[in-house]
């Protein structure tokens, strides 16, 4: 091996804690980055399969007849139709425990057969026998069932019947049960009949056979069958289009994996800066051996190089202990995911560009930091390098301010000494503060986001006045019921509302959502409610709250707005019919979907259902989870009592619980990195501070020399550290009010529907305050130590 | 000694450095001339500040003349680019510190072996085999796998003359030389400097030392930046 490399080794095994402490600072992000991009490649790939492999329709008609099957072989017949299918979906209520929950019941015609929307058969019977019921595997949980157990379940018409669970299958295509805190089953017409519906098959589901992807071409061809279904006599009221071969969850899931790839790329380049930093003070403290060097015959390109390697070898290092462990941790957070997902992964390979992105990334990010004082510590001339004269150049002079600052009267003799020693070697401060100003500024983010997050949830309780949602089968005359209701103890209010899925309507054309198969995502709901109301507190952005009963006046929610402003006529189809309202007023919701807010009496009046009302909506006093799961069984006995046909009942904290467990995973996830943040921060910390104070042994020395006391340099010292501290946190603090507000943005988006508001976590920033001054003390304090026990003498002769 | 017709190794023809400062520049040493031949031992004295270690500077072209020409072997050091100059004095010039200046992570052979490095010289195989040689001649060769913590001061600056001599430079320029060590070490490191000097090196060095006149023949004698003394010239 060349001499010279030899040296590059032997420095980089002399100093052990401090080339172990950069290894780790590089290791940290580019194990972020695999660790994220890993689970999230295999994620995306295998979300995508899965739910390709479902068949997912191109498009659902909800027509208003029951379908025939001989409408299905027509269609069937028409060009550019691959597949056709009548379909149904009941909500339904079943009974666990004590408490009746959601359960969505997918009506199939042919369960040998099935063309689009295939569930995976996992266990038990592949067709459920009559009476019996296939259910997503996900349901089991909130079942509490296994297979072969019996279900009592209440269809909106029927009465409470038990149905077996003869068989389990999996669909990728639906959120697992649990997180949306429902139950999903399959079965027979044959068997809804005997639950006690009378309805028949009224979704037409189709698969194009071109540009499966195209959601205008779908669209386009979905209008022309709706046109065609129409002549024969089958009236088309909705189209759900939802986005062609996107799973329900895949744009969330793209945003949230984009924040926590910016933050682990931010990892490595704050890990980057730091051994940028420490290779620059290693240049300087190597200055003389340079000089050496170049005296003997090396030339600056040569130097460059030394320093260069040592850089790719203490990457190559890093690589070597991340990679593996990324892949570890990708493995974890893929299988986590999985879960949160509903997805089966059945090609668990990390793709070979994650580990090419993490070498790239790896090496480049940390040399590029370096590139800069590395060049200009190898350019340095010999003269310089041997000379006293080169040392001293590289410390720039204090500005005059900072001088004049330091000489106020009340900082004491030390203090302003650490005062002009900490603004002398400017660009070393300037980097340090970077990153420990970046460190704590993600660290902070994350703690406000997650608690911005928390909050949120709260809010869910302060915009929602309410408790409890009961959603009736028909329109219903409610005057007697709501009284009753309302003389229940503990009973603060009750109003009967209206909702209606909507849609808007643009000129004669058909009405297309994109509405997933589940119901729920992507869908937009009318909401009529008496004004005023005392049972929900919206948030108004802009414009007017409903005040006029009569009125045709409208309120959007954020979902809905698209571009629409305050004074804008909107058409939108009810049940068939379309009817134009006025935008007074736009809301920010927590945790809905699109909704438009319209008052009671003008919904009522153009549905023909003065006086009845298909929603009760129940606030108690007390509003507490145990108190509200207590007062809920009572109401639903009187519900039941009264024979009041319900479909469906959803408690507050239910709802509250079922967003929450749609991000618990992504918000821990943040609050890992926020870790993986501050320990990458103070280890910048506890290494710029103690090289520089090891890089001022001399200084030290002298300073013993001319009399000081190891205690007053211990304090200087101290002093140095927290100075550099409460600067990094004033920026990290400001720093993180902006990055806060971004991440709150996108997050918020996602998972309420609406920015999160920007929350100061004390919390966080106490905590950051404590870790600062904590570790920028005792990382002075060590070398500090060590520095005053070296003799006077020694620390003069100290290259 | 060799006092022939050729050509002198070293030329200085008027001289002038002047650095910077706060009172306009300051001549470090003004219009120097002087030749130096081949295996001439010559000491440089002279108070401190006088420009001793300027002039070396100069001639081993780790600082550049101001104005004047500097000829080494023919070649005009003071046109040569940085690194033109860094290989150049790597084969050319070696050079002994007053604080020896080894690298501290080296072993001694290693040290020796890193100008060959550096400047590749020799073929690989047989640096190693040449740092023996070497340390064989400054009469430490059982220091050779040590690090230079572990030698004394003495020993550490024969490792120095031995990693100078590596390249096998016509030229060692030693500043101070044994202004760290005691008297009886430094008896013996003038001695291997006179050695160096029959074996046809030519050998400048910077000292305070009186009682080591014996050693030089030549002396140049420097105050303010100029050579005082009767210098005669190769
Ligand atoms: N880089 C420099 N910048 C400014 N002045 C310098 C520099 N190098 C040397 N000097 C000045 O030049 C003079 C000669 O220095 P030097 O040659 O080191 O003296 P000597 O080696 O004889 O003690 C001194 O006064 C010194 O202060
Ligand atoms: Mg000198």
């Amino acid at each position: 091996m060349k001499t010279r490399y030899i040296k590059v080794i032997r420095d980089l095994t002399s100093d052990y804690p401090k080339n172990i402490m950069l290894i780790v600072a590089i290791a940290l992000g580019v194990f972020g980055i695999g660790a994220i991009l890993g689970g999230y490649s295999v994620i995306k790939r295998e979300m995508t399969d899965n739910y390709l492999s479902t068949v997912p329709a191109s498009a659902t008609l909800e027509l208003e007849k029951e379908i025939s099957k001989s409408l299905v072989d027509s269609v069937k017949k028409i060009p550019g139709i691959q597949e056709a299918e009548r379909h149904a979906t009941v909500t339904a209520r079943m009974r666990v425990g004590d408490k009746w929950f959601p359960l969505l019941l997918f009506v199939i015609d042919d369960f040998k057969e099935k063309r689009t929307n295939k569930p995976h058969h996992l266990s038990g019977e592949a067709e459920p026998s009559p009476g019996s019921m296939l259910v997503e595997r996900t349901a089991l949980i909130v079942m509490n069932a296994k297979e072969g157990d019996d279900l009592l379940i209440k269809t909106p018409h029927g009465e409470p019947q038990k149905v077996k669970l003869s068989g389990t299958v999996h669909d990728p295509g639906l959120a697992p049960a649990w997180q949306e805190q429902a139950g999903y089953g399959y079965i027979t017409i044959e068997t809804l009949h005997a639950l006690g519906e009378t309805q028949g098959f009224d979704q037409l589901r189709i698969l194009v056979s071109e540009q499966p992807y195209s959601r205008d071409h779908i669209m386009e061809t979905a209008q022309s069958v709706a046109r065609q279904v129409e002549r024969a006599g089958y009236p088309v009221h909705e189209i759900q289009v939802p986005s062609p071969g996107k799973h329900p969850h895949q744009s969330q899931m793209n945003a949230v994996m984009s924040i926590f790839i910016v933050f682990s790329f931010m990892i490595l380049v704050l890990g980057s800066i730091l051994v940028a930093t420490s290779m620059a003070t290693l240049m300087v403290k190597q200055v003389r051996q340079i000089g050496v060097m170049k005296t003997i015959g090396a030339n600056s390109i040569q130097v460059m190089g030394l320093y260069a390697l040592m850089m790719v070898l203490l990457c190559v290092l890093a690589l070597m202990v991340a990679i593996p462990l990324s892949r570890l941790a990708a493995a974890g957070f893929y299988r986590q995911l999985a879960v949160l997902l509903n997805l089966e992964i059945n090609d668990d390979s990390i793709p070979y560009w994650v580990a090419i992105i993490q070498v790239g990334s790896g090496l480049i990010i940390p040399l590029v930091a370096a590139a800069l004082p590395v060049i200009r510590g190898s350019r340095i001339s010999v003269k310089n390098a041997l000379d006293n004269y080169g040392v001293t150049q590289t410390y720039s002079a204090n500005t005059s301010w900072i001088v004049r600052f330091s000489q106020l009267n009340f900082f004491s003799e030390t203090f302003r000494l650490a005062i002009r020693n900490v603004f002398r070697q400017r660009s070393r401060l300037v980097m340090t503060l970077g990153l420990l100003a970046a460190g704590g500024a993600m660290f902070m983010t994350a703690l406000n986001v997650s608690e911005a997050w928390d909050s949120n949830l709260k809010r869910i309780y302060v915009q929602r006045l309410y408790d409890l949602e009961v959603h009736l089968n028909n329109f219903t005359t409610t005057d007697s019921i709501v009284k009753k209701i309302d003389a229940v103890q503990g009973v603060r209010a009750v109003e009967a509302w209206s909702s209606s899925p909507t849609s808007v309507s643009k000129d004669n054309a058909l009405n297309i959502t994109s509405t997933y198969p589940d119901k729920g995502h992507a869908s937009f709901t009318m909401l009529a409610l008496p004004v005023p109301t005392q049972l929900l507190n919206p948030t108004i952005t802009e414009g007017k709250w409903l005040h006029d009963p009569t009125a045709h006046h409208v309120v959007l929610n954020q979902s809905a707005r698209s571009s629409l402003k305050i004074g804008d006529e909107v058409s939108l189809a009810i049940e068939e019919k379309v009817s134009t309202w006025k935008v007074i007023g736009f809301v920010e919701d927590v945790g809905s979907h699109s909704t438009a807010y319209v008052s009671l009496q003008t919904f009522s009046a153009i549905t023909n259902t003065t006086g009845q009302a298909e929603l009760l909506r129940i606030s108690y006093r007390d509003r507490s989870k145990e108190n509200a799961m207590r007062k809920n069984l009572e109401i639903e006995k009187l519900l039941e009592k009264e024979n009041m046909a319900v479909s469906k009942t959803i408690p507050v904290w239910l709802l509250r619980n079922a967003i929450a467990a749609h991000m618990k995973v992504l918000v821990n996830s943040l609050l890992a990195m926020a870790l993986l943040m501050a320990l990458v921060g103070t280890i910048g910390l506890v290494s710029t501070v103690s090289m520089s104070v090891l890089e001022r042994t001399r200084e030290i020395g002298v300073m013993r020399a001319i009399g000081a006391t190891p205690a007053k340099i211990r304090s200087l010292i101290v002093w140095e550290g927290l100075l550099i501290g409460t600067i990094s946190i004033f920026v990290a603090f400001v720093l993180s009010v902006v990055l806060s507000t971004y991440m709150g943005r996108v997050i918020g988006d996602m998972a309420f529907r609406t920015p999160l508001s920007l929350t100061i976590s004390a919390f966080a920033l106490m905590t950051w305050i404590v870790t600062i001054f904590a570790v920028a003390y005792v990382a002075v304090l060590l070398p500090a130590r060590r520095a005053n026990r070296i003799s006077t003498r020694e620390a003069l002769a100290y290259e | 000694m060799n006092t022939e017709q050729s050509k002198p190794l070293i030329e200085l023809s008027h001289v002038t450095k002047s650095f910077p400062s706060m009172s306009g520049n300051f001549q470090a040493l003004k219009n120097v001339s002087l030749k130096i031949g081949k295996g001439q031992l010559v000491a440089v004295t002279g108070k401190s500040g006088s420009g001793k270690s300027t002039l070396l500077n100069i001639i081993a072209g780790i600082d550049k003349p101001t104005e004047g020409q500097v000829a080494i072997n023919g070649i005009r050091v003071d046109k040569l680019s940085e690194s033109e100059l860094a290989t150049w004095r790597g084969k050319n010039i070696g050079v002994v510190f007053q604080f020896f200046q080894l690298l501290p992570t080296l072993t001694v052979i290693e040290n020796i072996m890193l100008p060959m490095d550096f400047c590749n010289r020799y073929p690989k195989n047989e640096r190693r085999e040449r740092a023996l040689v070497l340390l064989e001649q400054v009469n430490i060769r059982e220091q050779a796998d040590k690090l230079p913590s572990a030698l004394s001061g003495g020993q550490q600056q024969r490792a120095a003359i031995a990693r100078a001599l590596a390249n096998d430079p016509p030229v060692i320029i030693a500043d101070e030389p044994t202004g760290n060590l005691d008297s009886q070490t430094s008896a013996a490191i003038f001695e291997l400097f006179a050695a160096l000097a029959r074996s046809e090196k030519t050998v400048i060095v910077v000292t305070h030392e009186k009682d080591f006149a014996d050693y030089f023949k030549d002396v140049i004698v420097i105050a303010d930046g100029a050579i005082v003394n009767e210098f005669v010239p190769a």
